[in-house]
Order: structure tokens, then C-alpha cells, then sequence
């Protein structure tokens, strides 16, 4: 049992578990705290609050009596696959940088060049022209290609000029955000009713069949079955997508000799470089990598054929970019880790709906729950710190008596400062 | 305990456990006031786990540590401090862009109402450092001095807090040995005023040359205490290693065949300043000898060899390998016929967060034995690494799974050794291979180097162990100031010759001459 618990992936697996349970607690103890403090929330709204916070994805409305019931909801379940979707690959994005030693913060940028390299794509070519398959492939590829180009500008301008990634980053972002919004004002592409949204919602229900516009043949993500499995719901072959591509990553990473490359450099580039490495290509290859990962998930996100891009977005970066960072300190890196995390996030987004329509709470105050639930649970790094720590003193590992061990050079550091 | 024992710290019966192994078995340690003490051991010997535990970072599962006859606990390193306890890590802890003065108070700075009263601590500071004679400039900030310095300001730092047991762990590693000398002579200093000093190191002529007594420690245990007037250094190996040693290197005269490695008015420029590091240098290495490359640390040896193996790119002058032109080649293409055991084994040696098998293949995962259409062979790895830690007895805690962190110093260079040694490549470039090392490992280290040799690799090694170079080499280079200066016959030389090559006093080659 001893050996279970020293092993490390127990120890990473516990400490986002815990670190996801500490979350929920304490959005639990929000909503209380929010309840009671409310005028129109009762003490019996509050203590429903709660047990939406930790079950609202079982949730499934309330009955006649007005009680809060409870089974499995197809729809809520479909939801929160299809909303996995891009946070798993946003996150996938970030934990392939982070395991080549770089932080990538620009998926927010990435997810919006995918955004738009796939719409532009789509909406321009004209409905009928090409199968609807080959349209739906080709607006794919070309938003994965926009965010390898916009992931590899921090790569290059780390690998050559050894400028921080995290500063090209950032600014590449604002600059995705306003491209973006340039590029659909001077366009012709815009929803026709209403401006700020492109016109893709159209072209997604809509496709041109024997000359006459027919609904739902539209160019959307096939749905391979899944909107039988879970009716009701936005759910679609995205999801399957993203787990493949975690999968891919998965072994790319552990298995393949370029994965290798790209943990070499990033562990310890001088090393890498000794050995015949190109360190740079490997820096700006792994940046373009992880901007193809973020760049998928929003083509996945908006081929699907039921959401709209409000293409407006010079004064916001989608939050889908950024959450891919808790997605993955909260799997540790782990690209299988990633799937269950991303699912966890959009359970998090589902039970805010869920709290929004079936209680008094409004939806800024679930948005601050969720956001305290995500804020806790990126802990599990310290959370994980912590655990070994504890395991460290105990017992440190066999072979750290050659050497003071890193814990001993920094506690050493307490005999001056 | 009724009146005060004659040693200032004992550490009675410690031992240390982790898991599967024992790191300190019942171990004693008793240090005398004003006594230079040797505290001897292989890597690995639980030398370390012995200090941490008397700086309270390790609670021992047995034994007791006193003071003056009175048990203490040491809880953290501030109970060591507070009992007058101060080290010089091997590893220096300093901040590199504070200044020296600021260093040394860092932690005991004297304040008035919450200010600094840096006036009366750089009275004192200056004082420590003329009485001892240790000459450091205060307001340079640490990372522009040199080596020697910063152990200068280490050992004021400990001074400053009037500690009165000094610890310097293996502190001759990183010194020249002018250095070397005046820090025997600082040690003797604090000696006879009555400080006591424990010196961990493997180098047996340092402790036969300084200490007064040695304790032994091999593989977690005490093996025992001599006074060094009662010893020689054949013993304290035997006791050390465990079984004889041979302290000299044995090769038969070298027999030299075809040219390997040919440089011609070679230049690198330096990282440090405008003039080239390594300025026009001819030399070549033939198959079947070992040329050293020696001086004193920072005289363009690194450059030099950075320059061949192509970490760092020459600004004129050729390297031919093996009959190619290789002066402008890529790192991965010169590998093909040279091998490189380089100077820093955690900065390019190993990738340290990587496993032993990881770090085994560094440059071969892509040879079809390790790969297939891009995938890693796991299991070719894990046999090909099973081999070399067998063969080259690289010893770890979980074979070839272990991170390579978590290793001993010596074992992660046998790691690299084996690595380098086994991709059998003509030319062995060898960058102070035994730096740091003990005398088991060292010896090991020379009789590969020899090996290799008889087995026809040219081999250029670049040492600054005088004894090393004089033993090892079939031929010496001396670089000075980024020139060959000498080439000399070890056989036909000694240390004091070869002192002049190296300070710069003496020349036999030529201004932008060659040796060949």
C-alpha cells in the first residue's frame, strides 16, 4: 500500500482530486454564504444551491411540488461533452508546451486565428461547389494551419532572439484579437441580420442541394450518433476528435523519437543541443504544435454548426484560451489527464446553467463560483508540493545521500535569510 | 558528561534510513577543538546524509549529536547556526547580482531601528579579511569575481557569524592550485586559533598535506579514524575503497598511428571579452595516444573544445576529422566520428530530469537499433542501457528507470563515460572527466581512458589536475591565454616545468606556431 501511494502518478492523480474537491467545497460554502446573505434565497434555496454545485449535471428540473429532481439528463451530459471540446484541446495545447518547457499563455490567440482561419474557409466557399465533407476538412486544416503560424511567433522569436514566450505570447494575443476583428469588418461574411455574428449559423443548417438550399445540410461536424445518445443536446463528433487528438499527443510525446527531441529541449536545452538537437527547431516546433491543439479546438467548437462567433473580439480574449491553463495544471500535464479535466470544467459550466435556471442565483454570481472552483483547483500543483513534501520528510529517496538533496540546498538557504 | 568533553561536536551512532537503504549505519564523528578533520568517502559513502544531519535537514533514526559534551537537537539549519556551525557548500550559495558586502550580511544583517548599518558591517568584513588574509573586493557584485573569491566570500560569510566550526565541503574542486595552497594555509590559520574544521573531500593528498586526523566512511559505515601522521595515502584508499587501489595510471607507451583530429590556426571568439578565446591554435590528435590540453582554468580550454565539438562557432581556421572538413559541420554531423565527455556534466552531459535510460540514448534515438518509422524501440533502450550499466557498473537506485537527479555525481558521470566510451567513435574529446570525482572512480575513469586508447581512439583530454595530466597524457599541450604556449613529453617534464608553461612563463612554441 505504501508502494501505491509513493508511486507518482497516485500522487498526481490524488492531489487534482483533492485539489477539484477543495474547489467544489468551497463553491459549496459560497452558495451557502450567498444564499443566506440574499433576500430572495432561502435557506432550503441555499442548501439547493449546494447540492447543484456538486450534482447539477444529474439534475433534471424540478417537479410538480417544485423539489429539485434528479436522474441522468441526456441533454446536460451532451452539453457538457460538446463544451469539453475545446477546453481539452486548449488544454492539451498548453500541457504539450509545458512538457517542452514552455508556457504557452498564447492559446487565446491560437484559438482565435483557428476561429477565424476555419470560418473564413467555410464561408467562403460557395455552398455546393465542393462536397460538404471536403468544405467542413479544408475549413479545419486551414484554422490548424492559422494557429501553427500564430503558436510558432513566440517559438521564433524565443528560439532566435531568446525573448520569453510568455511576453510574445500575451502580445501576440491582442493582436490575434484585433486581426480578427479587422478581418470579418472588411469582409463580406458577416450575418446579414445582425453584424457583429458571422454568417455561419447559415451555412451550417443550410446546404445546396440540386440548386435549392435544404436545411441540415449544412457544413457541421457529423454527429456520428451521438445527438441519439444524449437528445436534446449540442453534442458532436468534437468530442471523439478531442479525445483522439489526447491520445495522439499521448503518444507523440512518450512514445515517438520527435517527442523525445521535444522533452530534451525543454528539460534541458544546453543538453539537447550537445547531442545534435536542434533546440530551435524544436522550440518553435513545439510552440506550433501547441498552436495547432488550441486553433482545432475553436474550429471544433464553431464548425459545429450550432454556435456563433461574435467576431468583435478586439476588446476580450475567449476564455476558452486561457482556461486551457487549469485544464492542464489540474491533469498535470497528463494529455489523457486533460480529457477528464476538460470534461470537469464544462461540468462546472453546465451546473452554472443548471444553478442559473433552476434557482434565484444569477449567473454572475455561478460564473464567480465556478471561477473560485477553477482558481482552487489549479492548486493541485500545490496540493501535489505538499504531498510529497510530506513523503519527502519521511522518507527521501534512496539514492539522495550522494548529494545534498534540492530540498536540502534550499533549506540550507534558511541559515541566511 | 561531568566536565567538558574534549571535542566541540560528536555525532554518536548515527543512523540514517531510507527507503532500502541505509545512508548513515551507526556512524561516529567526533570533531576536536582546533583540529583540522578529514571526513573521507567515495561518492555515495553517506558523507552528505552525515552533514545534513548534523544541519538538522535529516533526523537520524538513532544516535545523538552533542556540543561540548551536551546533547543537542538540531532541528533546522537555524539550530546549527545558533550553535556556532557554519559550511562552504560545495556549490556556493550565493546571489550572484548582490554584492559581496551584501552577501556576506545577507541574514545577519546588524540593524538600527530597521535600517541596515552597513558602515559597521563592512568594518568588521574588512577586518576578517585582512587578518586572514583573505582578499576580496567588497562592492563587486559576486557574479563578476572569480571562483576563488566567491569561496573567499563563502568562508567570510561563515567568519562573519563567528561561527567556530567551520565545515568545507570538498572546496578544492573548483580551485587553481595557487588557490588550493592558500586555502591550506587559511585552514591552518583558523586551526591554530582554535576553530575546528571538518574537510570533506576524496583528494588524499589535500587531507595528507592539511588534516589531522581522518575518519572513514565507505557505503554508509564507519570504517574508522587515523591520525594522518600514522597513515599514507595507500592506506586511507584501502580504507576508503575497500580493496587496493591503484593510485597510478599503468599504460605502456603510447604507439601512435594516423592523424584523427587536425586543427590549423584555430580561432573562437570569447564569450567575455573582444579578444578571441582560443587564438590561433594548430595542433592534431593522432589515433592510439592521449594528448592533454592543460592550463589554468579559463585560458580558452573550454572555447576550444566547445569550438571542435560545435557548441560554440569559430571565427577562422580549420578542424579536419577523420580527413573531413568539419569546421562549419553541425553538431549532429561531427558526432558521427567524435565522442564528447563534456566539462559540465549537468549543464550538457545529462538531461537531468530524464531517465538513466533516456539519457543513455541522447544521441542515438534515432539509430535504427532505437527507432522505427519514428517511434522509440522502449524495449531496445531499456536492453542497451541494462548493458551499460552492467558493463561500466554505473551504479543507481532503480537501473534504468532511475531520473538521472536523483544519482550520485560520480555515477552520473560513469553514465556518461559509458555513453561516450560505447559510441565508439575514433576521436574521444574527454573535458576534465574526473572532476569532482573519488579515487575508485577515477581510477576507473583513467583505466577506460587507457583502454580506449590501446584500442586505437585518439584521445584529447583537457585537464587542469596536474597529476592527471603528468600520468595520463602521452603528450601535454599548454594553453595559456588562448595560445599553445609548450607542447612537452610527460616523461621528459615534472609539475614545476610545466607550472612556468601554464603561468605563462615559459614558451617553446612560437607566436600562431603549431604543434604536431
Amino acid at each position: 500500500m505504501k508502494g501505491f501511494f509513493q508511486k507518482e502518478g497516485t500522487v498526481k492523480l490524488l492531489s487534482s482530486l483533492l485539489s477539484i474537491l477543495t474547489g467544489l467545497v468551497v463553491g459549496g460554502i459560497l452558495v451557502l454564504i450567498v444564499g443566506i446573505f440574499s433576500k430572495n434565497i432561502s435557506l432550503s434555496g441555499a442548501w439547493e444551491g449546494v447540492r447543484l454545485i456538486f450534482a447539477g449535471i444529474l439534475s433534471t428540473g424540478r417537479d410538480a411540488a417544485g423539489a429539485l429532481t434528479w436522474g441522468f439528463n441526456p441533454a446536460n451530459v451532451g452539453n457538457m461533452l460538446f463544451r469539453a471540446t475545446p477546453l481539452i484541446m486548449t488544454g492539451l495545447s498548453v500541457a504539450v508546451a509545458f512538457k517542452t518547457g514552455l508556457f504557452n499563455i498564447g492559446a487565446p490567440g491560437q484559438y482565435l486565428m483557428g476561429t477565424l482561419g476555419s470560418l473564413m474557409v467555410a464561408l467562403s466557399i460557395p455552398a455546393g461547389t465542393l462536397p460538404r465533407g471536403l468544405i467542413w476538412l479544408l475549413a479545419f486544416l486551414c484554422g490548424c494551419l492559422a494557429g501553427a503560424l500564430w503558436g510558432a511567433i513566440p517559438g521564433l522569436v524565443k528560439a532566435l532572439l531568446n525573448i520569453n514566450e510568455v511576453l510574445a505570447c500575451i502580445m501576440t494575443n491582442w493582436i490575434a484579437a484585433n486581426l480578427v476583428t479587422w478581418a470579418f469588418d472588411v469582409s463580406n461574411l458577416k450575418n446579414v441580420v445582425e453584424n457583429t455574428k458571422t454568417g455561419y449559423i447559415y451555412k451550417s443548417s443550410y446546404g445546396l442541394v440540386n440548386g435549392q438550399y435544404v436545411a441540415d445540410q449544412g457544413v457541421s461536424t457529423a454527429k456520428l450518433g451521438l445527438d441519439r445518445l444524449f437528445p436534446g443536446s449540442q453534442v458532436n463528433a468534437g468530442i471523439l476528435i478531442a479525445v483522439l487528438a489526447a491520445v495522439a499527443v499521448y503518444i507523440l510525446m512518450n512514445k515517438t523519437t520527435l517527442g523525445y527531441e521535444l522533452k530534451a529541449c525543454g528539460a534541458n536545452r544546453h543538453a539537447a543541443r550537445y547531442a545534435g538537437i536542434r533546440d530551435k527547431r524544436n522550440i518553435v516546433l513545439s510552440m506550433a504544435i501547441a498552436g495547432v491543439l488550441s486553433a482545432a479546438g475553436a474550429s471544433l467548437y464553431y464548425l459545429s454548426g450550432n454556435t456563433e462567433f461574435f467576431w468583435t473580439t478586439y476588446q476580450s480574449l475567449p476564455g476558452e484560451g486561457f482556461n486551457g491553463i487549469p485544464v492542464a495544471l489540474l491533469a498535470m500535464n497528463n494529455p489523457i489527464g486533460v480529457v477528464f479535466a476538460g470534461i470537469f470544467m464544462a461540468m462546472l459550466n453546465i451546473v452554472g446553467l443548471q444553478l442559473t435556471k433552476l434557482t434565484a442565483y444569477n449567473e454572475f454570481i455561478t460564473d464567480v463560483i465556478i471561477a473560485v472552483i477553477v482558481y482552487l483547483s489549479a492548486f493541485s500543483l500545490v496540493i501535489r508540493m505538499l504531498l510529497t513534501r510530506r513523503r519527502h520528510r519521511e522518507a527521501p529517496p534512496a539514492q539522495a545521500q550522494a548529494k545534498p538533496p534540492e530540498g536540502a540546498e534550499n533549506a540550507k538557504g534558511g541559515d541566511e535569510t | 558528561m561531568e566536565n567538558a568533553s574534549e571535542y566541540v561536536i560528536e555525532m554518536l551512532h548515527i543512523t540514517k534510513e531510507f527507503p532500502g537503504i541505509k545512508a548513515n549505519d551507526d556512524i561516529t564523528l567526533q570533531l576536536k577543538k582546533g583540529e583540522i578533520h578529514a571526513l573521507l568517502g567515495e561518492n555515495g559513502a553517506g558523507k552528505s546524509t552525515l552533514m545534513s544531519v548534523l544541519f538538522g535537514l535529516y533526523q537520524p533514526e538513532q544516535g545523538e549529536i552533542r556540543k561540548n559534551g551536551q546533547v543537542v537537537r538540531i532541528n533546522d539549519p537555524n539550530d546549527a547556526t545558533a550553535l556556532g556551525i557554519g559550511m562552504v557548500h560545495q556549490h556556493f550559495q550565493l546571489i550572484d547580482v548582490f554584492t559581496v558586502l551584501d552577501n556576506i550580511v545577507l541574514g545577519a544583517e546588524t540593524t538600527r531601528m530597521g535600517f541596515l548599518q552597513k558602515k559597521e558591517a563592512r568594518r568588521k568584513v574588512e577586518e576578517l579579511s585582512r587578518r586572514y588574509g583573505l582578499a576580496v573586493d567588497l562592492d563587486a557584485r559576486v557574479e563578476d569575481i572569480t571562483v576563488g573569491m566567491q569561496q573567499r566570500v563563502e568562508i567570510l560569510k561563515m567568519l562573519y557569524r563567528d561561527n567556530e566550526i567551520l565545515i568545507f565541503d570538498e572546496p578544492t574542486a573548483v580551485l587553481t592550485p595557487q588557490e588550493i595552497n592558500e586555502l591550506m594555509n587559511t585552514m591552518r590559520e583558523f586551526a591554530g586559533e582554535g576553530k575546528s574544521i571538518l574537510f570533506i573531500t576524496h583528494k588524499l593528498n589535500e587531507i595528507m598535506a592539511v588534516a589531522d586526523r581522518v575518519s572513514v566512511l565507505r557505503k554508509g559505515r564507519y570504517i574508522g579514524t587515523v591520525n594522518t601522521a600514522d597513515t599514507d595515502k595507500r592506506q586511507l584508499s584501502n580504507m576508503m575503497v575497500g580493496r587496493d587501489v591503484q593510485l597510478e595510471v599503468v599504460k605502456t607507451p603510447a604507439s601512435p598511428g594516423e592523424e584523427v583530429l587536425r586543427l590549423e590556426h584555430f580561432s573562437v571568439p570569447s564569450h567575455l571579452h573582444k579578444r578571441n578565446a582560443v587564438n590561433d591554435v594548430s595542433f592534431s590528435v593522432r589515433a592510439g595516444e592521449i594528448v592533454c590540453i592543460s592550463g589554468i582554468d579559463g585560458n580558452g580550454q573550454t572555447e576550444l573544445v566547445h569550438g571542435i565539438t560545435g557548441l560554440d562557432r569559430p571565427n577562422g581556421g580549420t578542424v579536419t576529422l577523420c580527413g573531413e572538413n568539419i569546421t562549419h559541420d553541425s553538431i549532429r554531423r561531427r558526432g558521427k566520428n567524435m565522442s564528447h565527455i563534456p566539462e559540465d556534466r549537468h549543464k550538457h552531459g545529462l538531461v537531468l530530469d530524464f531517465t538513466l535510460e533516456q539519457n543513455m540514448v541522447l544521441q542515438r534515438y534515432l539509430d535504427p537499433e532505437f527507432q522505427r518509422a519514428g517511434f522509440i524501440r522502449q524495449d531496445a533502450v531499456r536492453s542497451y542501457a541494462e548493458r551499460l550499466i552492467e558493463q561500466y557498473d554505473v551504479r543507481s537506485g532503480q537501473g534504468p528507470v532511475t531520473v538521472a537527479r536523483s544519482m550520485s555525481g560520480g555515477n552520473q558521470q560513469k553514465a556518461i563515460i559509458a555513453r561516450e566510451v560505447d559510441r565508439d567513435k575514433p576521436l574521444i574529446i574527454a573535458v576534465q572527466p574526473t572532476r569532482g570525482l573519488d579515487v575508485g572512480a577515477i581510477e576507473y575513469i583513467h583505466a577506460q581512458l587507457v583502454s580506449e586508447r590501446d584500442r586505437g581512439k585518439a584521445v584529447l583530454l583537457v585537464s587542469l589536475e596536474l597529476e592527471e595530466v603528468m600520468s595520463l597524457s602521452d603528450r601535454i599541450l599548454v594553453m595559456y591565454e588562448g595560445e599553445l604556449v609548450g607542447e612537452l613529453d610527460p616523461r621528459q617534464t615534472n609539475v614545476q616545468e610545466l607550472g612556468l608553461y601554464m603561468a605563462g612563463a615559459k614558451r617553446n612554441i612560437g607566436e600562431g606556431g603549431s604543434a604536431t
